[in-house]
């Protein structure tokens, strides 16, 4: 105990003895200072900007719903993009064969999405309309906040009703409740029945800005283009019952689509059957591989930092070298002169770290609040970029603080 | 008095100057014993500070032994030769070497930083021997607020802090004037008589005349050892 304190006195005489060489340089020291500030504030932000987008798109996935399976009538492309021109059909017969054939499945909801132009005495507003029946509420978890959300009988009934995300809500009824109003869909007139629960934004994509109405309704009452037949989807959401049954239902209903659609051996699929887990998979390896770039990057302008801190270090030992060989004829061991410079480096980075560090959590807030992206700067984070700044001084005044240790007492003293 | 404080035997010193290889010190065998006053004197290159260096364990000689207090320094480690500059050594230099931007207590605290002893007690000790040497009312102040004088002092006092066995004073008077030379000669007169052992490396002949025994160097060889005759007293002065 008694060891440990001196040993910590020690290390307190070193900060004293930095912080006075420090200040004796004061514009060197901040200019010195300012890499590695800068070389932490991109490290950190890039993290933070990184975990943002993780956080990010584990919302997005969660607000898709889980343990869903998602068919779209699109040959699975691989890696590279759609290819508009061999489109598949998918139809809602389809999915009563998916519901009917493949274990597991607890609900099956088909979609037809659409571009729909809104107006209200006054207002108007563009958005996507989503044609679907109630299991689309089960299945991705959308729920009414206010009114009611899509029964089986407004399906049954083509009815001309509809419930509205947020975001079209305040463009169309800033200052009322939109439920019980009237709109006009492409110049249908629809009631507004229910208010969508708000599920937020993600990357930019507003998650309240769409409305759904019955699939029936959209298909006779909204379509401008036509389909190629009477009961044709854009996708459909296949809930099952839990995760395992997922991983064999997305084989089953490849096998199942096959089978309808006469696919021969060795051809592509004209439909694509992606789950919510593999999105999830993909999009976090996205995430990570651009976590890792940005910190890559960042980490560039860091290294530069502690090259400055190197070069910085390497000129106060040469001018201080008088100095190094009256403290060994005073009594300094090798390793308290090293240990001195060491501390030195180490301070000068540290107090750069903690500066870049707060700047990098100001630019994150100011960050978040603007591009409304999350950038969450952890208290691990926070430690990391306080310990990393010390390594960084370590290593980088490690050799400056080695050669001054090496120094002869003699030869130092006797230096100009 | 059985050891003396300090004894060499053949000591040698080379250096090699552009080929070619220069005896700085050739073959001195002396002893220095405990409450001596010594003047070492020479002209530049007799090799009066390379061995001054090596008595004070700052360079290491090329052959032959030295005994510091009864120990054999070519058997330590650069480690253990700093902790008998820190515990057994006090140097006073020309040019003062103080550092600069710090203050007198702090500059005399230095060595003790090195002998690992506390912050309180390091104040307390370097803030005495400051008053020793008549500065207690400059304790706060860095050298460039002192004389010339008065920095020596500094510099005496933190030769003097780690209470040494000998303190080595390499031209200490070479940056003063004759009135302030004499008082530190004076300084150090009053210490010997105290019983520290006192080694001065000078080129004056009247200030080597302050010191009891004149050993004089050229060409890296003792030519002279002896009694000073007419010793100077600096109270009397």
């Amino acid at each position: 105990m008694k060891d440990l304190l001196a040993s910590l006195a020690g290390w307190g005489v070193n900060v004293a003895i930095a912080l006075t060489a420090l200040r004796t340089n004061l514009m060197r020291s901040i200019l010195t200072t300012l890499g590695v500030m800068i070389g932490v504030f991109s490290v950190i932000l890039a993290v933070a900007v990184g975990n943002g987008a993780q956080v990010s798109v584990s919302q997005q996935i969660a607000t898709l719903g889980s343990n869903m399976a998602i068919v779209v009538p699109q040959p699975d492309s691989g890696s590279g993009p759609p290819r508009p021109n061999d489109r598949g059909r998918l139809t809602e017969r389809d999915g009563q064969a998916i519901l009917r054939e493949v274990s597991g499945v607890s609900a099956v909801a088909p979609q037809i999405r659409s571009s729909v132009q809104i107006v209200t005495p006054g207002r108007s507003a563009t958005t996507q309309a989503t044609g679907a029946t109630p299991e689309y509420g089960v299945v991705s978890n959308v729920t009414a906040s206010e009114g009611r959300f899509l029964t089986q009988s407004d399906v049954g009934s083509a009815a001309r009703v509809a419930v509205i995300g947020e975001t079209v809500a305040n463009k169309l009824f800033p200052e009322t409740s939109p439920v019980g109003e009237t709109i006009r869909i492409n110049r249908v007139p629809f009631t507004v029945i229910g208010l969508l629960e708000s599920k937020g934004s993600n990357l930019g994509n507003d998650n309240d800005d769409q409305i759904v109405v019955p699939i029936t309704t959209l298909r006779q009452r909204l379509l401008t283009t036509a389909t190629q037949g009477p009961d044709d989807v854009t996708l459909i959401f296949v809930g099952f019952e839990d995760e395992d049954a997922l991983l064999a239902g997305q084989k089953e209903i490849e096998r199942l689509l096959r089978d309808r659609y006469r696919v021969a051996k060795g051809k592509i699929n004209p439909f694509t059957v992606r789950t919510t887990t593999e999105i999830a998979e993909t999009t976090g390896e996205v995430t990570q591989i651009f976590q890792a770039v940005l910190v890559a990057i960042a980490s560039i302008s860091l290294l530069v930092g502690g090259i400055g801190i190197m070069n910085i270090m390497l000129v106060s030992v040469t001018e201080r070298t008088r100095e190094i060989g009256l403290r060994m004829a005073l009594g300094a061991k090798r390793s308290d002169i090293r240990n001195q410079f060491l501390v030195e480096a180490a301070v000068l980075c540290v107090i750069g770290g903690a500066i870049g560090l707060s700047l990098a959590i100001l630019a994150a807030s100011i960050f978040e609040r603007v591009a409304e992206f999350p950038a969450p700067i952890g208290f691990d984070t926070a430690i990391m970029a306080v310990a990393f700044s010390a390594i960084i001084g370590l290593v980088f005044g490690g050799y400056p603080a080695i050669r001054a240790s090496r120094l002869s007492p003699i030869e130092a003293l006797r230096s100009e | 008095m059985a050891t003396p404080l300090l004894e060499t035997h053949d000591l040698v010193k080379d250096y090699a100057i552009g080929g070619e290889i220069v005896h700085a010190v050739n073959n001195v065998s002396l002893s220095i014993s405990r409450g001596e006053f010594v003047a070492i004197m020479g002209a530049s290159g007799s090799g009066k500070s390379t061995f001054m260096n090596m008595i004070g364990c700052l360079d290491v000689p090329t052959s032959g032994t030295l005994l510091l207090d009864g120990i054999d320094t070519k058997l330590l480690d650069s480690d253990a030769l700093a902790e008998i500059r820190n515990r057994k050594i006090g140097f006073v230099f020309q040019q003062f070497n103080l550092l600069a931007r710090t203050s007198a207590l702090d500059n005399v605290a230095v060595p003790l930083i090195y002998a690992g002893i506390g912050y309180a007690e390091r104040r307390q000790r370097a803030q005495h021997k400051l008053e020793a040497m008549g500065l207690a009312n400059r304790l706060q102040n860095t050298p460039a607020k002192l004389s010339g004088g008065q920095q020596q002092r500094v510099a005496i006092a933190r030769a003097l802090v780690t209470d040494p066995l000998m303190l080595l004073a390499d031209e200490p008077t070479g940056a003063l004037d004759t009135q302030t030379s004499l008082d530190i000669m004076g300084i150090f007169q009053k210490l010997n008589d105290d019983g520290i052992t006192v080694v001065l490396v000078t080129h004056e002949p009247d200030i080597a005349e302050f010191a009891a025994r004149r050993i004089v160097f050229r060409d890296g060889q003792v030519i002279e050892d002896a009694a000073v005759k007419s010793r100077r007293k600096a109270s009397a002065a």
